[in-house]
């Protein structure tokens, strides 16, 4: 899908403006999926993934690699100019002040922040709650994200570690269903229609 | 000039090497920042605080370590080194996918990689629970959100309302 890039760069702004406390990809399935249908929901959920896997920033790279796919290079670099812009200059803005009179804002500003904080982990929350059905819709898949949850998030085993062994271990996993070819081929009828007869038979 | 170039350099680095995301990488980060003088521990600290209150990807904070360690010039450097790296890979990402969908491993890789997706941001959360709920109050207040995000209420407002929330209990 293609999307005119004024309207895109204005949407990946407002993502940049909202995107509080680690929330950013659940922003941008919100916007992009949920609200203007710029993405089917499995493609936005393998592009995700795929971006988790590069260096940097996820919730960056994912915004560059989608705005790419919805209008082109030029599309790629506006959408990562517009989700850094609004907040790079409300940083550039408070580390002035805190350069030139050297505290942070009051306590008063940090229990606002514990509010945002709550929402922020409440709209990660909701948004794996709403992709569950599909992410995780099979036993193999429950098994692999329960045992990457394990090891990285209650053992605290270096991600790199916890990487070079569940993701082997799951393309093995979907290795035979990987035969078939996937959606995002472009030509979709010919390839769905070899997908029913050799699978589905 | 050669300050900036430093810098760039740095945050470059950090820029190539984080996988899986900033915070992977935190540690690694504090160790030359401070070690090179540009900020100090406190600093470093407070500087990360920042990051995560502004909007947009936490990593933000290296504008703030990049404007101590050379002005301006120094926070436009750090940002670009910080981001150009995993900007630019998953914009080749895009040329690449339609070769790799040919192949067999990829289409399994990229299966594989959704439900591992999901257990590290169950990580994440766990960790961001961690940090910053602190207490019952903002236990609830967790729950809350969800449900009201999950029930179709607009993002910002329950955000814009958790903020609120946050400013009244300052308050009394």
């Amino acid at each position: 899908m293609k999307v005119p890039l004024g309207k895109l760069f204005s949407a990946f702004v407002h993502i940049g403006l909202v995107a509080f406390g680690g929330g950013g990809n659940a922003q941008l399935y919100q916007a992009i999926v949920l609200r203007r249908h710029w993405m089917e929901e499995r493609e936005f959920l393998e592009t995700t993934a795929l971006c988790r896997i590069l260096p940097g920033p996820v919730f960056a790279n994912t915004a560059a690699h989608i705005g790419m796919r919805l209008g082109g290079v030029v599309g790629g670099i506006l959408a990562l100019l517009g989700v850094l812009t609004p907040g790079a200059i409300l940083m550039l803005l408070l580390s002035f002040a805190y350069f030139r009179f050297g505290a942070v804002p009051g306590s008063l500003a940090e229990s606002a922040l514990d509010g945002v904080a709550a929402a922020a982990i409440g709209l990660i929350l909701a948004t794996m709650i709403r992709q569950a059905p599909i992410a995780l819709d099979s036993l193999k898949a429950m098994g692999l994200a329960l045992v990457v949850f394990v090891t990285y998030g209650l053992l605290h085993w270096q991600l790199l570690l916890v990487l070079l062994l569940t993701v082997p271990a799951g393309m093995g996993l979907y290795w035979q269903e990987a035969a078939k070819k996937s959606f995002t081929e472009p030509a979709n009828n010919r390839s769905g229609q070899e997908m029913g007869a050799d699978s589905r038979g | 000039m050669g300050e900036i170039l430093e810098v760039f350099l740095a945050f470059l680095r950090f820029g190539v090497l984080s996988f899986g995301g900033g915070m992977a990488n935190l540690p690694e980060m504090a160790r030359v920042i401070i070690g090179n003088d540009w900020v100090t521990r406190q600093e470093f600290a407070d500087g990360f605080a920042l990051g995560q209150f502004v909007p947009g990807p936490n990593m933000l904070a290296v504008l703030f370590y990049g404007l101590s360690a050379a002005g301006l010039g120094g926070a436009m450097a750090a940002g670009l080194g910080m981001f150009l790296p995993g900007a630019v890979g998953a914009m080749l990402l895009v040329r690449g996918w339609e070769w790799m969908s040919q192949a067999q491993w990829s289409r399994a890789l990229r299966k594989a990689l959704v439900p591992i997706s999901m257990g590290l941001s169950a990580s994440m959360v766990l960790v961001l629970v961690q940090l910053s709920v602190e207490s019952l109050l903002w236990g609830v207040g967790v729950l809350l959100a969800t449900f009201l995000i999950y029930r179709g209420v607009s993002v910002v407002i329950v955000i814009a309302g958790g903020g609120l929330l946050g400013l009244l209990t300052g308050l009394l």
